[in-house]
């Protein structure tokens, strides 16, 4: 298996190498960060649902739409990438392709350990540490190939986040930058030193060594480089970031597995931010009815969350 | 029929890529098997061909997305897509939950009938299905 330790990239080298390792039809690992922040949308994703475009402008920040699946992250130099291209028809990788995931994701979780961090995988593709999501994955099909994406957060900017992130008013911005806050966690919060690259990749290439055998360590030939300035070409035209994706009639934002927060509109005038795990609701704030608040809150916290429960409270 | 928990309807065609397609002279309809979803997991999102569209066996017919794997549809057969199932891009978890019945995908007007021929029966495919668990097995 060949492997391109990589360390600091452009922000589209980031995405570009492994989606042209795969259109090459070329195995391999990739472990790098990006050396600027960046948005990265899902294959699915709809842009202007997802994305204020004119805060990533003003904030110089560009958009790439990748080829694998997820939703919209938030990423920067603070996070460190893994990157694994497999022919689909590998013999190592088991049919049921979520379930390759457990096997992908374990030197990510050993790497945490190492550091003190109880990783753990959160199914299908999360990891967590104390129930609180650490790592963000993501995998599909990219030409003869199967792509499998991850990366491990140093450190996580959820103001800006909560900014790139198209919400329907500024109290939701605030309830989003909350969610984050009190589901996702990151090295910074476990260790009282700064983690280099070097320290990082080499756990992970210690864990994927494990897996794969020996690996070859190699730099971008020609031909990788070529291809992978065609894809900044491809993923980065207007046509391709503006492809309609699923539309959501009200907003929702996946926080974690399993953790949705999202808006429903309660009558003409209000509005209520509601926070659901694991199919119950978590928290319920209802902003323009200010008098129903605390009645409402009695009754649904902990409910079991579906699309009719507020109109038959109301 | 079944294998494992997988419902294999005999009066059904299938292929390697997990569909299921039912020739009723002309048309065929087409769409995911009990395997098949199971395989793929929850699925989020469906973006299927418009009514229409060109297709020949092979190509790229549409796009799913489950968890986070993202990938295509395959066409097993050539032809027009006459329909295709919008109730089921609205709500793409009826694959997971009615995959022989509302799950359905297209209706497709074939344009080389021949094709049918080399699909499998219900019994080829049980024998593929169960040798795809059993190389699984192996892997793990």
């Amino acid at each position: 298996m060949d492997l391109y330790n990589l360390g600091a990239v452009s922000w589209w080298e980031s995405q570009c190498f492994y989606h042209a390792m795969a259109h090459l039809g070329r195995e391999g690992l990739i472990i790098c960060y990006p050396s600027s922040p960046y948005v990265c949308l899902g294959l699915h994703d709809d842009l202007d649902q997802e994305i204020d475009r004119s805060y990533c402008e003003k904030s110089d920040i560009p958009i790439f739409r990748r080829e694998t699946g997820g939703g919209v992250v938030y990423l920067d130099s603070r996070q460190v990438f893994f990157q694994l291209v497999l022919k689909r028809d590998n013999p190592q990788l088991p049919l049921r392709r979520n379930r390759y995931y457990e096997k992908f994701l374990q030197p990510a979780i050993s790497a945490y350990r190492q550091f003190g961090v109880p990783a753990e995988l959160k199914d299908p593709a999360d990891i967590a540490a104390a129930g609180k999501k650490c790592s963000g994955n993501a995998c599909g099909d990219v030409g003869d190939c199967i792509a499998y994406v991850g990366n491990i957060l140093l450190d996580f900017d959820y103001s800006i986040m909560s900014k790139i992130l198209r919400v329907p008013y500024p109290k939701f911005r605030e309830h989003l930058r909350l969610a984050m806050q009190s589901n996702m966690t990151t090295l910074k919060d476990w260790i009282n030193y700064s983690v280099s690259f070097e320290d990082l990749s080499s756990k992970l290439i210690d864990g994927f060594t494990m897996q794969w055998g020996e690996l070859d360590p190699r730099l971008p030939d020609q031909e990788l480089v070529d291809k992978t300035r065609d894809i900044y070409k491809k993923l980065t035209c207007n046509e391709w970031l503006e492809m309609p994706g699923r539309r959501y009639f009200n907003r929702k934002i996946k926080i974690s597995e399993g953790v949705m927060l999202m808006e429903r509109k309660v009558g003409l005038n209000s509005s209520a931010v509601v926070l659901v795990r694991d199919g119950k609701i978590e928290d319920f704030n209802i902003f323009g009815k200010q008098l129903m608040e605390d009645r409402l809150n009695n009754n649904l916290i902990g409910q079991e969350w579906n699309e009719d429960l507020l109109a038959r409270i109301l | 029929m079944q294998v494992k928990n997988f419902v294999i309807p005999e009066n059904l065609f299938y292929d390697t890529n997990d569909y299921w397609i039912k020739v009723d002279g002309e048309e065929a309809l087409i769409g995911m098997t009990d395997y098949g979803q199971n395989n793929t997991g929850d699925i989020l999102y469906l973006e299927l061909s418009q009514g229409g569209q060109r297709i020949k066996q092979g190509d790229r017919f549409g796009s799913i997305e489950s968890g986070k794997w993202v990938g295509n549809l395959t066409a097993p057969l050539s032809g027009v897509v006459v329909d295709s199932n919008r109730e089921v891009e609205s709500n793409p978890r009826k694959v997971n939950t009615d995959s022989y019945g509302a799950g359905w995908m297209y209706r497709l007007k074939l344009s080389n009938p021949d094709e049918v021929g080399k699909l499998m029966a219900a019994k080829d495919y049980a024998k593929w299905v169960t040798e795809q668990i059993n190389s699984e097995q192996e892997i793990e």
